[in-house]
């Protein structure tokens, strides 16, 4: 579904510095994977998530989503951001159902939208306005937000960062039951080792700047996963520890 | 005066303010506030009584309270009431203010979606700015007479500025997540203007709305002493040139009203409009 090759970013600073992102991705994410990807802030990894949501533009190599070339944006494409991004002059609803009112306009769809935020939990919701929500409702809506043009991927840039732990845990075992439902590829940018174990069938660990692949990791655990079982599991502990002593190694630091 | 000569800083938007907020916890503060005035008010006397004031320079509290009640106690088309001469002097600033704040935000808008015209217009924006406005009213009056028409245009003069630059600045501040959101979408830019960036303005441009009209009273009234038939500005000046003190002081009360009022009824707009604004998370 997403094939990066040799994908290398620099950025040009206003001072006229060039400051080198990404250093030769390659990384190919097959159709409804879940592909966690970890590293120390400043790692290039929501660059990364940023070329292919087409948001930026490499600076060299290839990269493709579904077989042609990454241009621009792409209806195929949900994104979500690490805080919700919910407009607040809009209600939850009609945040939920911006993508259809804007660019490809698809108002048929306005019925999966609903549907989408009642089986999130957001029933009974749609009225209000995200300042009258919790933060978790808030990252609820903006999920059904990035699936209301049913895209065949979701980029998500740390989503659940700037939730308490407890919201976070219950928005990855959503989050888990909603990619079972709808077998969707992910990729998923986090700064956490336990929620990149506990999410993907896939973990790609990231270098410090400028970043590239330090491993990749299969996460073989047993679906669906739990908070209860999961973290317990020896798999799971043997792979966060490797994670972790990967990242100890290429950056000195845990993150 | 600050008003022509203000620089080219937008005002913040307020986030809290003394005059709208829920009354009973503020009785005390608004006692103060009263208490203030009592006071003030008393010195007003005292000074004139003790200090022998001439009332040509400054007339005692209740000569001004009756030289208002003269003005007010008239039938609402009296020639020499305050009515005919404050409707005037509303309408023409009201009218300036409209065509000032549409062509400010229309402007403000161009400036901030497209470069090139930011480029060509920003200098003259600039120029203007610095310049004391209020300098050109003899100018305008050379132009467009002693009528109605000088003051509607002193006071969309100088309600342009403070609303250009303040949509041009709430625009340009427009979150970047946000911005990239509708990149996303494809949304256009029209509806990228719409949606997103008119919104997140919005706190600017009311910041900008409530400075405008003050202006755009302040431009009304300039003109207005630059020769007109009818205005409270023409009141003050003809209280002036009979020294009539009392009356120009009791204008100067009713601009102030005045002035109160549209600030309230631009405040009460926009929290209707902007209910989203100054609420925090959770």
């Amino acid at each position: 579904m997403i094939v990066a090759e040799d994908v290398a970013k620099t950025y040009r600073t206003t001072s006229g510095d060039a400051i080198k992102a990404l250093a030769r991705i390659s990384l190919a994410i097959g159709d409804g994977d879940f592909v966690c990807v970890v590293g120390p802030s400043g790692c290039g990894k929501s660059t990364f998530l940023r070329l292919i949501a087409g948001l930026d533009q490499a600076s060299a190599g290839w990269l493709t989503l579904a077989g042609s070339p990454v241009r621009g944006p792409s209806r195929e494409v949900g994104v979500i951001f690490q805080d919700a991004t919910l407009l607040p002059w809009l209600t939850i609803l009609e945040n939920a159902l911006l993508p259809l009112r804007v660019g490809w306009r698809q108002a048929e769809r306005d019925g999966k939208v609903r549907e989408l935020l009642a089986k999130t939990g957001l029933g009974g919701f749609e009225d209000k306005y995200p300042y009258e929500l919790s933060g978790g409702m808030q990252q609820r809506a903006a999920i059904c937000r990035a699936l209301a043009r049913d895209p065949k991927v979701l980029l998500m840039d740390e989503p659940f960062g700037a939730l308490d732990a407890l919201t976070r845990e219950r928005m990855n075992v959503e989050l888990q039951d909603i990619w079972q439902a709808t077998r969707k590829t992910i990729l998923l940018i986090t700064h956490s080792i336990a929620e990149s174990v506990f999410l993907g069938d896939r973990v790609v660990v990231m270098s410090p700047r400028p970043g590239r692949v330090l491993g990749d990791f299969p996460i073989a655990l047993p679906r669906p996963r739990r908070f209860d079982t999961t973290p317990g599991d020896p798999e799971y502990l043997r792979l966060t520890r490797e994670i972790r002593s990967l990242l100890d190694r290429g950056t000195g630091e845990t993150p | 005066m600050s008003a022509g000569g203000s620089d080219l800083l937008p005002v913040k938007p307020e986030t809290d303010l003394a005059l709208d907020t829920g009354f009973g916890r503020n009785a005390g503060k608004i006692l103060l506030t009263l208490g203030g005035i009592v006071v003030l008010i008393g010195l007003w006397q005292a000074a004139v009584l003790w200090l022998d004031v001439p009332l040509y320079i400054l007339p005692p509290p209740g000569r001004v309270l009756m030289a208002l009640w003269a003005g007010l106690d008239v039938p609402l088309t009296s020639k020499v009431g305050f009515y005919l001469p404050l409707a005037s002097t509303i309408l023409n600033a009201v009218i300036g203010f409209l065509i000032g704040v549409v062509l400010g935000i229309a402007c403000g808008s161009l400036m901030a979606e497209f470069r090139p015209i930011e480029t060509v217009l920003m200098p003259y924006a600039f120029a203007f700015q610095v310049l004391p406005k209020v300098a050109i009213a003899p100018l305008i009056v050379i132009w467009c007479g002693f009528g109605d028409g000088s003051k509607i245009t002193m006071a969309a003069l100088l309600a342009f500025f403070p609303m250009m630059v303040n949509t041009f600045t709430g625009l340009r501040g427009t979150e970047r997540e946000r911005l990239d959101l509708m990149r996303v979408l494809s949304a256009s830019r029209l509806e990228t203007y719409r949606i997103v960036k008119l919104p997140s303005a919005a706190p600017y441009i009311f910041a900008g709305l409530d400075m405008a009209m003050v202006y755009a009273l302040l431009g009304t009234i300039v003109a207005e002493f630059l020769g007109a038939q009818q205005g409270i500005g023409v009141t003050i000046i003809v209280a002036q040139t009979a020294t009539n003190v009392s009356t120009v002081f009791a204008c100067l009360i009713l601009l102030g009203v005045v002035g109160i009022v549209f600030h309230l009824a631009i405040r009460v707009f926009e929290r209707r409009t902007i209910h989203w604004a100054n609420r925090k998370k959770d």
